[in-house]
């Protein structure tokens, strides 16, 4: 009984099964309801599940609430100094008593303790001749960094665990349906390696993405932007005795340049610094650099890749709802996209409106998203029509259209439902795709301007060292960019195969047919 | 086109007829509709483009619905029935359209794009019940959805109104159902759901799209009821389209038949039923299991619907019909008046136009069946060629199909 729900043979059995008289007193009465009984006892050991449930969620967000009230009032604040303000002068006053409250807030909110910044525990120490100074508990900067990282990934975790745990939640004990399709998607998924392996390299990216300013073991700014602003203290160990100089001037005697002056990967340099990853030809630490670098290649494919769904879900189903002529110009319109040569495009268009207002703002990335997403939505158009046409037909349209309900809720709500699968599919790859070309343009010395960090910009650093001792520089990035290309991939692969009901049987091969 | 509706008389026929073939072809002959109906669909022709041919799914149909009534639409798959069904809701999409004729619904013409004024007044009612229901949202939520649109209805009074609606229909505790999947419905479940969400509409006419094909014999039969039941309590005037002859019988008190894209006969329900006029209706009727003797075999039309391509220049049935003579495959019939002055029947073949000598005496054996046994489909498929001197001339020129039946006439 419990295989026919799991299974997946999905909607059709369970609709079959379904019994008219089935009892009104236990809305879990039927086969998908004793499967979900089956696996209750793993629930939480309470009386009130949610209670808890909500409790971990509060407790977790408390660890880091300053954290995110300090990215929060950031962000206003950034967006209030940002926005324009042409207006009357009373205008321009009220903008800056906000902006001045903002900056109190943002004092305030980066007071509120947060367990895993650098300040709770510092990395950045010297070595005294006797001690460390300045580390977490006096360890080793090695040790307080790896304690930092495996705190993040650990909190990071504990989040996606408590997620779980809530679907589970959900899924028994709160919604009054035994059975839903999804729980068949999500079943699938579970059990496809591939797509697993894709959603972890994905996570773990996106959590770098996210803890960036943490997981370093210095700051871009610090480190890269106005290296030469900051002091930092070392040992000296030919005169034995503790010295001061600027961060700067230290980067210039740990460059990467070759095998003689190198710093590589898990050492420390001259400085008693340590870099999990080496350093850059120019000194600074490359672990800094990819972890900033993925945040703004994550930003970049997230809102490129987000237009481009958003536009070609739109035109999809608008074509697929009016069909004729709507739908005739919409195939003109990606084709004739198309045909232009897509890397040309975006060099010629990064480099037009490189020097435009709109090519400044937050380095150039913006500009570039905004590229992506114009070329880009074509391919996801494409791979839309065929599912938008054939749910056009579904008869639950017309039922809609036939009792007046307006094209774009019946678009919204009757037949997007029914691409979004697709669009998780193609926007997981397309993703991956954004962030290689990303940082195909910076390799080319396109694209997110420097001193930003970008992965493409360190290859292209390192490439002359690539023969010589310091060969770090370009593998280190490469390998990571192939990782997390290859995970976005196996995370589309895993969704197309969790969503089509006949990927688990023989024909797994048959269903694949969706294009990609 | 309404012009000519009143001139269908007998008169203008015999000009037609003289005009000759050329003539036939082009003209219409749109029937006599009573301009007070509730629904008017006068010469009707819905057409899809594909990128071979032009197919003529719907070829001058006209009928009318009057306020609480129920008429009938019945023919084989592929006749057009649900075609006309959804030329009258404005749901035909690209490639067809609607070429010509005109849909009023009290008295305004809804191909002038008059749908949307009118949308809810008339709901409908599809074949495949599960289909109607989009699995993603719950019963209630998809009801709500219409009570919405139609009655301005939110919240918990939307909620009360969808379980009353659910009540109204014949589901058992509807406030547990209203909060259910549709997978999780029975397909007869599912049928009063999506009755119930067309209801919500308020409608005056439910359009059902051959509601009860999908579902076993009970349940057919408790829906009919039920739609009878709704008939009465909110006086709907309801179109019912199937191909089950035992259901029209059942079920409504007027009927056409529809066949490749055009009525061929309509009348009262009963009078058309005991006398039928049309060889397609006799046929039809025929083909109803309970109406043979047990031991015979039960008759059948063999062939099948043709895809109308073009305007028609001869009778469409001819090819399949025990009945025909070499006239049918020159001749367009039109509708003729059948039975007493009034009766309000008509039917379009040429066996009841006087122009051509050929009555229905000649080919029918005062039963339900033709003049000779076996009738339709049998091995002596020569009915009615009693009297036709020239019918084995004709059979030479008649294309396709027509040649096994003049085969079997042949043989016998």
């Amino acid at each position: 009984m419990a295989g026919t729900a799991e299974d997946g043979t999905a909607g059709d059995t369970a609709g079959e099964t379904a019994v008219e008289t089935s009892g009104p007193a236990d809305p879990r009465s039927g086969s998908a309801g004793s499967a979900a009984d089956a696996r209750r006892s793993t629930v939480l050991p309470t009386s009130s599940p949610l209670l808890v449930w909500i409790g971990i969620g509060v407790t977790l967000f408390l660890l880091e609430a300053g954290a995110f009230f300090d990215f929060v009032v950031g962000l206003l604040a950034d967006a209030a100094i940002a926005a324009p303000a042409p207006g009357p002068a009373v205008v321009a006053t009220v903008k800056s008593a906000v902006t001045d409250a903002l900056e109190s807030i943002e004092g305030a909110a980066e007071s509120v303790p947060t367990l895993l910044s650098r300040e709770t525990i510092p990395n950045g120490g010297y070595w005294t001749g006797q001690g460390w100074e300045k580390t977490f508990l006096g360890l080793s900067p090695h040790l307080s960094w790896g304690i930092r990282v495996a705190l993040v990934y650990a909190y990071a975790f504990a989040w996606a665990g408590w997620a779980v745990l809530g679907y589970r939640l959900y899924r028994r004990e709160i919604r009054t349906v035994a059975w839903s399709p999804r729980d068949d998607m999500i079943d699938r998924f579970r059990t496809h390696s591939w797509g697993k392996f894709g959603l972890l390299v994905v996570f773990m990216f996106v959590v770098m993405a996210v803890f960036a300013p943490a997981l370093g073991p210095t700051t871009v700014e610090q480190n890269m932007r106005n290296s030469y602003s900051y002091e930092m203290q070392y040992y000296d160990t030919q005169t034995d005795e503790v010295r001061t100089t600027l961060i700067g001037e230290a980067n210039l005697d740990s460059q990467s340049i070759g095998s003689n002056s190198r710093v590589m990967p898990f050492t420390y340099d001259n400085y008693g610094r340590y870099h999990p990853f080496g350093t850059l030809p120019n000194g600074r630490d490359l672990f800094t650099f990819i972890a900033a670098g993925s945040r703004i290649s994550l930003i970049i494919g997230v809102l490129s890749v987000g237009l481009s769904a958003f536009v070609a879900a739109t035109l999809a189903l608008t074509a697929a709802y009016y069909k004729g002529k709507v739908d005739l110009g919409s195939v003109l319109l990606s084709d004739a996209i198309m045909a232009m040569p897509q890397l040309l495009l975006l060099i010629m268009l990064s480099t037009v409106l490189a020097d435009t207002w709109i090519g400044g703002i937050y380095s150039g990335a913006f500009i570039l998203a905004l590229i992506f997403a114009g070329t880009g939505w074509t391919y996801m158009w494409r791979a839309l029509r065929g599912p938008a046409l054939q749910v056009s037909e579904r008869q639950w349209v017309d039922a809609a259209r036939s009792f007046g309900q307006k094209p774009r809720t019946v678009m919204r709500k009757h037949m997007l439902p029914y691409v979004t699968g697709y669009l998780l599919i193609y926007g997981s790859m397309r993703l991956g795709g954004a962030i290689i070309a990303i940082a195909g343009l910076s390799f080319l010395g396109l694209g997110v301007a420097p001193p930003t960090p970008e992965w493409g910009r360190a290859i292209n650093l390192g490439q002359d060292y690539v023969t010589t001792g310091s060969w770090h520089i370009s593998l280190i990035p490469g390998i990571l960019i192939t990782l997390v290309v290859t995970g976005f991939n196996a995370l589309g692969d895993g969704i197309r195969d969790a969503i089509d009901p006949k990927s688990d049987t023989e024909s797994a091969a048959a269903g694949r047919g969706g294009g990609a | 086109m309404s012009d000519r509706a009143t001139d269908a008389g007998t008169d203008d026929t015999v000009t037609d007829g003289d005009a000759g073939t050329a003539d036939t072809a082009t003209g219409d002959d749109t029937i006599d509709v009573d301009p007070d109906a509730l629904l008017r669909v006068e010469d009707l022709r819905t057409v899809f483009y594909t990128e071979r041919e032009e197919i003529h799914a719907v070829d001058g149909v006209s009928f009318d619905v009057h306020e609480g009534e129920t008429v009938g639409l019945v023919g084989e798959s592929g006749s057009g029935k649900s075609v006309t069904a959804r030329s009258i809701l404005g749901l035909v999409d690209s490639p067809g359209a609607i070429e010509e004729g005109a849909i009023y619904y009290r008295g305004e013409d809804l191909t002038d794009d008059n749908w949307d004024a009118h949308r809810g007044d008339i709901a409908i009612v599809f074949q495949d019940p599960g289909g109607s229901l989009n699995p993603v949202y719950t019963v209630g939520n998809q009801i709500r959805e219409a009570l919405r649109i139609h009655q301005g209805l939110r919240g918990s009074e939307a909620r009360e109104r969808a379980v009353d609606l659910l009540e109204d229909v014949g589901i058992p505790d509807a406030r547990r159902r209203v909060d259910e999947y549709p997978h999780q419905l029975s397909g007869g479940m599912q049928q009063r759901a999506v009755i119930a969400m067309a209801l919500a509409c308020d409608p005056d006419l439910l359009v059902c799209d051959e509601p009860t094909t999908a579902l076993d014999v009970t349940i057919q039969a408790q829906i009919l009821d039920l739609l009878g039941e709704l008939q009465r309590e909110e006086n709907l005037a309801i179109l019912f389209i199937t191909h089950d002859m035992g259901v029209i019988e059942d079920a409504t008190d007027r009927v056409n038949v529809i066949y490749a894209g055009e009525v061929v006969e309509r009348g009262p329900t009963e009078d058309l039923f005991e006398d039928p006029a049309h060889p397609y209706t006799r046929a039809l009727l025929q083909s109803i299991p309970g109406r043979t003797p047990p031991d015979e075999q039960l008759p059948t039309i063999e062939g099948e619907v043709p895809t109308p391509t073009g305007p028609a220049t001869d009778c469409r049935f001819a090819p399949r019909c025990p009945a025909a003579f070499d006239a049918c495959t020159t001749f367009h019939p039109r509708h003729q008046p059948i039975g007493a002055e009034g009766s309000d029947r008509t039917a379009a073949c040429l066996l009841h136009d006087d122009t051509h000598d050929r009555t229905p005496a000649d080919v029918y054996d005062g039963t339900d069946g033709f003049a000779v046994s076996g009738g339709l489909g049998g091995p002596n498929r020569s009915a009615g060629r009693d009297g036709t001197d020239d019918r084995d001339e004709a059979a030479g020129e008649t294309p396709g199909s027509h040649e096994s039946q003049t085969d079997g006439g042949e043989r016998s």
